[in-house]
């Protein structure tokens, strides 16, 4: 499942969700705002989105890694608002039989989200200006 | 005429100085609404990147427009 946040990830319970007895690998990723972007200085992050067409593109996402791998569960949870220097932004986990399905699908979810999902990024750097991240 | 709803998103907001616009058209899809909202727009966009969507699903820029629609453009994803 996907699903847009305005509240802080909490990392434990989604990989509680996650974890599962058939399972005997996890992979998750985690993404964090950092305190530089392309040579300049970043105060925070400002996320916003298309929610009910990033919500549908998420869960298409999340159908495809469960075609493509044979994975048991996978979830991905992405911000939105306001964050700061060392906020967690993305939080994508996935459950597999064994690990080569697990790496594969959280690294496909993952790529996927960054590029397709409708949810943009505006920098404020610490010279006070601000702008919107141009994909990478 | 047709009354559409109009959303703009990241950059495009700022393009077109405001997040959504309400307007009467005679465009008959979202090429031709593009182009008429070209005329207010305070710099032209790279089209080439911009995604679309109808009613809260992507479209082609060919796709027809009707009464009360919610038209979305959308610049190049960029979360994670």
């Amino acid at each position: 499942m996907f699903r847009l946040s305005e509240n802080p990830i909490n990392d434990n319970d989604l990989k509680k969700l996650t974890l599962d007895d058939e399972c005997g690998g996890f992979v998750c990723f985690e993404g964090w705002v950092r305190n530089h972007n392309q040579g300049k200085s970043v105060l925070k992050l400002a996320y916003e989105a298309y929610p009910k067409l990033a919500e549908k593109e998420g869960n298409q996402i999340i159908e495809e890694a469960f075609e493509k791998f044979a994975i048991k569960k996978a979830l991905c949870t992405h911000r939105i608002g306001t964050l700061a220097i060392g906020d967690m932004a993305v939080w994508v986990g996935v459950s597999a039989a064994h690990r080569d399905a697990a790496f594969k699908a959280c690294r496909y979810i993952l790529d996927e989200v960054k590029s397709r999902v409708p949810i943009w990024k505006n920098e404020h750097w610490t010279d006070g200006e601000s702008g919107w991240v141009e994909q990478e | 005429m047709k009354n559409i709803k109009v959303l703009f998103f990241g950059k495009l907001k700022e393009i077109w100085e405001n997040n959504h616009l309400n307007l009467k058209t005679e465009s008959s899809n979202i090429e031709e609404l593009y182009s008429e909202l070209l005329k207010s727009a305070s710099s032209e966009p790279f089209k080439s990147s911009i995604k679309v969507a109808r009613n809260d699903e992507f479209c082609d820029w060919s796709t027809t427009i009707e009464d009360g629609d919610e038209v979305a453009f959308l610049p190049p994803a960029s979360g994670g």
